[in-house]
């Protein structure tokens, strides 16, 4: 994203400030055109994406629409005593990230090796298909999906009188708190895995196919392949990807656990946005919404450039 | 270079996920709103005390926006409310304009946070402004809606009256400051008052010789019998949204001498699940839930499956209202099986002979459908005229009957439903041709007639289902009232907590994955959730309902 100076000035060290800004000028006037066309872009970010965000000081303030952001009386850190101080703080704390952990450990691997098995299919229609069929689900909208989940996981529904057809005991599964977590990672699998393992398929492309050609001659195998070529090959995808899904530890979105818990089963499945759902947004409780969500962001920024600090030190990799 | 190119890629991905999730965290709670505090005071407008009733239609060149949900009755007839032939003669009658706004059905609470949190309102806003966060005088304190005192005063003759007439609902409409905050929605008849309660396969106790079940043992032989002889999978079911929804009135739990939320006894507030009778209550739904007589799928139960449950006669009893269940239920149920009779049956005692006392029992003041003028109208005035015509002999007729001659006639001085609405030619079912001609069979800004529901609920069960669900509700519901705005941002947060604990409880006692001995640490917890302050502000609200 940054401004592609002229590289015939690095290096040299500033003297003063009227050299940089004779400096700058100089590189306006040779570049003229790289940053007229940089302009809309600029403004973009400084309009959408940057100016909204002074918005989120509504956090400190008791926010009320018809005073205004501005407006609104500042109360400091209140909103976020009394999220920290909740009865429920260390619960929905313990359950977000959980679930976060299960899906980096189960959820994140999952397109890799699809994409990778799809890499080793030489069939060409095959593939195609294979590839179109993991999609779909994608498409599918989430409260279509969560019907879905509903009906197979209840008491007479498809899952339990398969497991009734096999001798064992039909129950209705989104009652049990043990069983919500696999329910939800699963179906996240089912639905995410075929769309992310497109990034993955895109780099294993651009995998050098002579370095297969070597190894085969070397006399590796499939496995021998895929470990030591592909994956080296698509590494820095992987850890890019990575470092992202660990930025995000702190955010399960709330959409898919409403529509699928129920009381019964807070114990597993109440995460922080769904219970600022119900705390903050049926209440109207605009300031503390946005004081939880700020302490998400500020969590998962940290988490962020750490992962990118580790990742640099040991594998060279990182988003900059 | 292929490594480059990778991370290139990468790169770019990254930053516009970065982006991504730096948005959808901010976004939200960003909504900008224009700066402008327009002081709620009405002072701008032309003052004319004439305090005449208006002459319909008005002669205006304004319009007003007027924000309201579509009910669920025209889904799929009608798309916006421009539409519905009620909404055009009611805008010709008044002579007002209307500009309708309509959330998604099922989410007017959202729909109306997003709403507000912009800044842009409509001129009316149709809502239950008493379930608003804080209570209506809130709403009115932070400036969304203005208080209509003067405005009912001068400009709203017709309403004044019914109000002066009846002072017990006077008290009802008002907050404890004596603000009036919206054109409320009146139940005009004690026989409308009542309409929720069990239904119950009438042809299974027949055929298995069985009585009416009034007590809580009499139910539990007959939900054994239809689940060991008539082979109901889920022989008692309902909506259970949260804690068990559908007997938050008192359905089975007031049996056990309490409520679900909180009631009234002899004068004083109680909150059902912090007294020892809870535990009754729970150790009888588990051991019901155990023998499987409760459905299994309980706590994920919602209008769909309980539909189906009805229909396929895997369920036997129910709960549920008169017109909207009841009603639906019963021609589904005969298509399929034609000797099958849906009846209601009373509320479950736990000594026989007893009376039930609690049970659904509407305020006649009913919450839904209030409409508020809101401090951003330019014409507030003219809503107030506007909104008036629906209390007058005129607007009266109109609300519950709909149009002359093409909803209904008058036949010895009675309004009866004309054919078109009670045998609709292109099929539509009574409730659905009813809603587009009237809005008696729902709710909204008016008195609604008892000469609506005589005609409406057409089977002998409807009609019966008054009597036989009649409870002593009156001595234990609880008054429409509200804390103060300070002490109702307190209330909600001990509340959601409370809350959240208690439909935690219960389902899981009841589904039995945690042993009924665990009642009493939860009470525990409770005390640490400061629960005793929580009474001390209803109760200082309910004092203050008092004294009105």
């Amino acid at each position: 994203m940054r401004p592609s100076a002229s590289p015939s000035h690095a290096g040299k060290p500033v003297k003063s400030k009227e050299f940089v800004v004779s400096r700058l000028v100089k590189d306006l006037a040779l570049n003229r055109y790289l940053y007229i066309m940089m302009i809309p872009v600029l403004a973009y970010y400084i309009l959408f994406q940057y100016g909204p965000m002074y918005g989120a000081i509504i956090a400190f303030k008791e926010y009320s629409p018809i005073k205004g952001i501005l407006g609104s009386d500042w109360v400091g850190l209140t909103h976020f005593q009394s999220f920290f101080e909740s009865y429920y703080f260390w619960r929905i704390l313990k359950n977000t990230l959980l679930l976060s952990l299960y899906s980096l450990c189960f959820e994140f691997p999952a397109p890799i090796i699809l994409a990778l098995l799809i890499n080793e299919v030489r069939n060409k229609r095959f593939k195609s298909i294979v590839q179109s069929v993991t999609y779909m689900p994608h498409f599918i909208s989430l409260i279509v999906i969560c019907g879905i989940i509903k009906d197979f996981t209840n008491s007479g529904g498809l899952i339990n009188t398969f497991i009734t057809y096999l001798g064992g005991d039909g129950q209705a599964m989104l009652q049990k708190p043990e069983l919500f977590r696999s329910i939800y990672i699963i179906s996240d699998i089912w639905q995410g895995m075929g769309w992310t393992s497109i990034i993955y398929l895109a780099a294993l492309m651009n995998v050098d196919q002579e370095q297969f050609e070597a190894a085969r001659i070397d006399g590796a195998g499939r496995l021998r392949q895929i470990w030591n070529v592909s994956l080296p090959g698509i590494l820095p995808t992987i850890i890019i990807m990575l470092i992202l899904r660990i930025g995000n530890l702190l955010s399960v979105g709330f959409e898919k656990i409403i529509l699928l818990y129920n009381p019964a089963i807070y114990d597993t499945a109440d995460v922080i946005s769904s219970f600022v759902y119900r705390k903050g947004l049926l209440e109207f409780g605009w300031s503390y919404s946005a004081a939880v969500g700020l302490f998400n962001s500020v969590v998962n920024l940290i988490l962020l450039v750490l992962a990118n600090r580790l990742s640099k030190k040991f594998s060279e990799n990182s988003l900059w | 270079m292929r490594k480059t190119k990778t991370s290139l890629l990468a790169a770019v991905l990254a930053v516009f996920m970065i982006l991504v999730s730096v948005t959808t965290a901010c976004s939200s709670n960003s909504e900008e709103t224009g700066q402008s505090s327009n002081s709620p005071t009405q002072s701008a407008a032309p003052q004319d005390n004439s305090n005449e009733a208006t002459t319909y239609p008005i002669q205006t060149d304004k319009n007003l926006t007027y924000w309201a949900g579509i009910n669920s009755n025209l889904a799929g007839i009608r798309s916006s409310l421009d539409e519905v032939p009620f909404f055009q003669e009611w805008q010709k009658r008044t002579g007002v304009p209307l500009t309708f706004i309509s959330p998604t059905a099922g989410q007017q609470k959202e729909a109306l946070n997003v709403m507000l949190a912009s800044g842009e309102m409509p001129d009316v806003i149709e809502y239950s402004w008493i379930s608003f966060p804080g209570g209506p005088e809130k709403a009115i304190k932070d400036g969304y809606i203005i208080s209509l005192n003067e405005l009912i005063d001068q400009h709203a003759p017709n309403l004044k009256k019914y109000l002066e007439e009846h002072p017990e609902v006077d008290r009802l409409v008002k907050t404890d400051t004596g603000n009036y905050y919206g054109f409320p929605f009146i139940r005009g008849d004690e026989s409308l008052l009542v309409f929720q309660g069990p239904i119950i396969r009438q042809d299974w106790l027949d055929e298995l010789g069985l009585e009416m079940p009034t007590t809580i043992d009499e139910w539990y032989t007959v939900l054994k019998a239809f689940k060991e002889k008539k082979g109901a999978t889920a022989p008692l079911s309902f909506l259970s949204e949260g804690r068990l929804a559908a007997l938050g009135n008192g359905a089975i739990i007031g049996a056990f001498d309490i409520n679900q939320g909180f009631y009234l006894d002899n004068g004083q507030i109680k909150y059902g699940p912090a007294e020892p009778r809870y535990k009754d209550f729970l150790a009888t739904m588990s051991k019901w839930y155990a023998e499987g007589l409760l459905d299994k799928n309980i706590a994920t139960t919602d209008q769909k499956t309980l539909d189906a449950n009805i229909i396929s006669g895997a369920t036997g009893v129910s709960l549920g209202n008169a017109g909207s269940q009841l009603g639906k239920w019963t021609p589904l149920l005969s298509e399929k099986d034609p000797r099958a009779v849906l009846a209601p049956a009373p509320y479950p005692v736990l000594n026989k002979g007893d009376v039930p006392r609690f049970g659904q029992l509407d305020n006649a003041f009913a919450v839904n459908g209030t409409a508020a003028i809101t401090s951003k109208s330019k014409n507030p005035e003219l809503a107030v005229k506007m909104l008036d015509y629906a209390y007058s002999e005129e607007g009266h007729m109109l609300f519950n009957f709909g149009i002359e001659g093409v909803s209904y006639t008058m036949e010895n001085g009675y309004p009866t439903y004309t054919d078109l609405m009670m045998k609709n030619p292109d099929n539509l079912a009574p409730a659905q041709a009813l809603s587009l001609y009237i809005r008696g069979n729902y709710f909204g800004p008016f008195v609604q007639d008892k000469r609506y529901s005589e005609q409406y609920n057409v089977l002998q069960s409807q009609k019966d289902s008054i009597e036989v669900w009649k409870t002593d509700a009156k001595s234990t519901k609880l008054p429409p009232i509200t804390a103060t705005p300070e002490e109702s941002t307190e209330l909600a947060k001990i509340m959601t907590d409370v809350d959240t604990l208690v439909n935690e409880m219960t389902l899981k006692i009841i589904l039995g994955s945690e042993p009924l001995s665990s009642y009493e640490s939860y009470m525990k917890k409770m005390e640490t959730l400061n629960f005793d302050r929580a009474i001390e502000i209803q109760e200082a609200a309910l004092d203050r309902f008092n004294k009105r």
